[in-house]
């Protein structure tokens, strides 16, 4: 038992779940209490323990089904894997001589054999390493290739698994060949739905954006995108009053904040007033706390308008945060914090359309963006951290590198994407949004002021 | 009084007003066997707290519930010292710190005789104990319920490391406190934000998603004795086709409840489109899904 469980566990860890051993331990212990003939209270145990989050549960049951019921490891009830143990072990052998070829061929000749920790681990290379050099000709062919690599393994070894069941195991007879044969296609069939399928952690447990109310009716409903020079002049003035509203509420919140401890200094000093009774006791104020933004701003053509009317209120905003870091791109990020710093607002927004580096003229490459992130601004992402990216998230068709994207959730205390296209054509084309937003808190729909400032309300207050 | 095996679970939080599925079951057993907290999430109202009380009741504890929030620090959920009480007491005795150091010769001497008695005045009187410290220093074992723990700050979270897996806490004036009777604990989460992983590691996690179609009948049937099997059966049907609408907000268990009860309140015999209608608020908090719900009222009653 503990043997099966261990397998598993790193089964689990090569196909990127993070187990520790103290987890481990426990799950033993917890096994011992409880009836392992059940597979409802064996499944709930190992549940319990090894997948502990929301998002963990799905790549949790799949990993499962396939290790205890796809693959029948030791349970009695495997026919043809029990039947044929001995000539399956002596077919791999025969398969991957001592000096072993490629890695690929070997994870593949594992799993034939009933160990499927090698591919695994090759899924999950392919799935997260992103292409660490960026060419002049953009490709998404990294992960593709890999996965073109593993498929001609699986075709390879089952041409000579097939031929060596025909040629070699002359002492079963024909039907018993037969079927040692299909067990054989089956596995590698296997192998190859492992392959093809792309699992995405669930989604579920972010949250859906409510309507705004019904505020500043013309304006408000109006997508930025469809601004003439008059309106944006109006548009301006709402937010200036907007932000003069919001930071009245701020303020009145940190009068009210909540008391400390008991400040001595002062008790005593009130004190003296009363002959040394301390009638009047004074309380040591507490700092409230003051999330720390960073934005990640598409710059490429309809987004702007909105990611320049957020960036506005953003900084309008800024004594509400503690810092607000900001990154514009289109196809690399150029941090714009500076300009936002040293310029009155309007005037930065300005000048970041005139930035120089900003390659206004590539396309729009998510995946470089984030490996470009990944590379230089990681460790500014802190628990603290909200991380707002605004973005259609249409990418050319590029790699997305999702997975970076999980990485900068593990580091921040929130990530909110920002969407400014209707959500009736979220996810057409080349959009991208539902390959990210399993990996965001809140994704929302920020097509006008309305929506945008519901937002702002929720992050300031 | 603790739990026997699985089965017992399953039964004694049935008797408690909870139908458990056996998954549910397996981690409340292996919990309270082990004496590890759970951290439970799932869809909200689906019954997380209610989990909670039922275990309470079942194993006839205390329920000690701590509500979390942004900004939720020790002094709310630990201990308080009760200032105005030291300082009241402080003035009241003035007269006996001058007795104690009236023969003093020197300074040092009295400083050291009122050292001698600091201890009157950091002790188990001036405390005001909050709910984590109630819940380590009842004499009777109880259960904790650290609700929505997912609001808390991260430094909040932190300070729980040491409560979750030594079941015990630090009072810098008066040393580390132990748990006289380990309590059991169950956290809620509601996604907000990701836990850390140290925490998810001392915790074992449980995720209760909505029931199953019979599970959730039995539910409604035990929570509102009182309401046909018929209607029930076509109530839990149609809740669960509003759940395949992608609403803003999902209808939960707690909805079907509060369904169940305001048919038997309209005395409605059968679920009529009619009948549904009228009722959609019970069931749908948002207006933009109700009027999703009454645009698809022919799929909702198939």
């Amino acid at each position: 038992m503990v043997d099966l469980v261990l397998k598993f566990v790193s089964s689990c860890r090569a196909s990127g779940m993070r187990i520790s051993t103290s987890e481990v331990l426990d799950c033993l212990r917890h096994l011992e209490r409880i009836d392992c003939a059940r597979e409802d209270e064996f499944r709930a145990a190992l549940r319990t323990n090894f997948a502990k989050s929301v998002r963990e549960l799905a790549h949790f049951d799949r990993l499962y089904r396939l290790f205890f019921h796809e693959f029948r490891l030791d349970a009695a009830d495997v026919e043809a894997a029990g039947r044929f143990a001995d000539q399956i072990g002596d077919l791999a052998r025969r398969l991957a001589p001592e000096a072993a070829p490629e890695a690929e061929y070997r994870a593949v000749v594992d799993f034939l054999a009933g160990d499927p920790q090698g591919l695994l681990r090759a899924l999950h290379r392919i799935r997260t390493e992103s292409d660490a050099s960026p060419q002049t000709v953009k490709f998404n062919l990294a992960p593709l290739e890999g996965r073109l690599k593993l498929l001609m393994q699986i075709l390879r070894v089952g041409d000579v698994a097939q031929a060596l069941v025909k040629s070699e195991m002359t002492d079963l007879d024909a039907a018993d060949r037969r079927a040692l044969a299909g067990h054989v296609g089956e596995r590698l069939d296997r192998a190859r739905a492992l392959l093809m399928f792309e699992p995405l952690p669930d989604a579920d447990g972010i949250r859906k954006n409510v309507d705004a109310g019904e505020r500043l009716k013309q304006l408000g409903e109006k997508p930025f995108s469809s601004f003439t020079p008059r309106e944006m002049e109006e548009m301006r003035e709402a937010i200036g009053g907007l932000v003069r509203k919001l930071k009245n509420i701020t303020s009145r919140r940190f009068a009210v904040r909540n008391r400390g401890a008991l400040d001595v200094k002062k008790t005593l000093r009130a004190a003296a007033r009363y002959n040394g009774v301390p009638l009047d006791l004074k309380y040591r104020r507490k700092a409230l706390r003051k999330g720390r933004i960073v934005t990640l701003c598409d710059v490429s053509g309809s987004v702007w308008s909105a990611a320049r009317f957020m960036l506005n209120l953003l900084y309008s905003l800024q004594d509400c945060f503690d810092r607000v870091h900001s990154f514009v791109f289109v196809d690399r990020l150029t941090e714009v914090t500076e300009i936002f710093d040293t310029h009155e607002v309007n005037e930065a927004i300005g000048r970041v359309l005139g930035k120089a580096d900003v390659g206004f003229n590539a396309t729009t490459d998510y995946g470089e963006m984030f490996r470009h992130f990944k590379r230089g601004y990681m460790e500014i992402l802190t628990k603290k951290t909200t991380l707002i990216i605004i973005g259609d998230a249409r990418s050319n068709y590029l790699s997305p590198e999702d997975a970076i994207l999980g990485e900068m959730r593990d580091r921040c205390r929130r990530v909110i994407w920002l969407n400014p296209e209707p959500e009736a054509i979220w996810g057409t084309a080349d959009s991208e949004i539902y390959t990210y937003a399993p990996w965001c808190h809140e994704v929302r729909p920020c097509r006008n002021l309305n929506q945008l400032i519901r937002f702002i309300e929720e992050l300031v207050l | 009084m603790e739990y026997q095996s699985v089965d017992d679970v399953q039964e004694r939080l049935t008797a408690a007003g909870y139908i458990p599925s056996r998954e549910i079951a397996t981690v409340v057993f292996l919990a309270e066997a082990t004496q590890k907290p759970i951290l439970v999430e799932g869809p909200a109202g689906v019954g997380k707290t209610e989990l909670a009380k039922a275990v309470s009741r079942s194993l006839n504890r205390e329920l000690i519930r701590l509500q979390c929030y942004e900004g939720l620090d020790e002094a709310k959920a630990l201990y308080e010292w009760e200032y105005a009480k030291q300082l009241l007491y402080t003035q009241m005795v003035k007269g006996r710190i001058n007795d104690i150091i009236a023969d003093a010769d020197t300074l040092t001497v009295a400083v050291d005789r009122i050292a001698a008695q600091e201890d009157a005045f950091f002790s188990d009187r001036f405390i005001q104990p909050r709910p984590l410290l109630q819940a380590i220093s009842s004499e009777e074992p109880v259960v904790l319920l650290l609700d929505e723990v997912d609001k808390s700050d991260p430094e909040f979270e932190a300070f729980l490391l040491e409560l979750l897996s030594d079941f015990q806490v630090s009072i810098p004036e008066l040393g580390t406190r132990k748990a006289v009777r380990i309590p059991f604990v169950l956290l809620t989460s509601n996604n907000y934000r990701d836990m850390s992983d140290a925490l998810k590691r001392r915790c074992v996690h449980l995720y209760i998603d909505y029931p199953e179609r019979d599970l959730e009948i039995r539910i409604v049937r035990l929570k509102v004795p009182g309401v046909e099997e018929a209607l029930v059966r076509s109530l839990v049907e149609a809740i669960r086709r509003i759940r395949a609408l992608d609403l803003k907000k999902n209808p939960s268990i707690s909805e079907s409840i509060d369904w169940a009860q305001s048919l038997l309140a309209l005395q409605a015999r059968s679920l009529s489109p009619g009948v549904l209608s009228d009722t959609l608020n019970v069931v749908c908090k948002y207006q933009s899904d109700i009027e999703k719900v009454r645009k698809n009222l022919d799929r909702v009653l198939a």
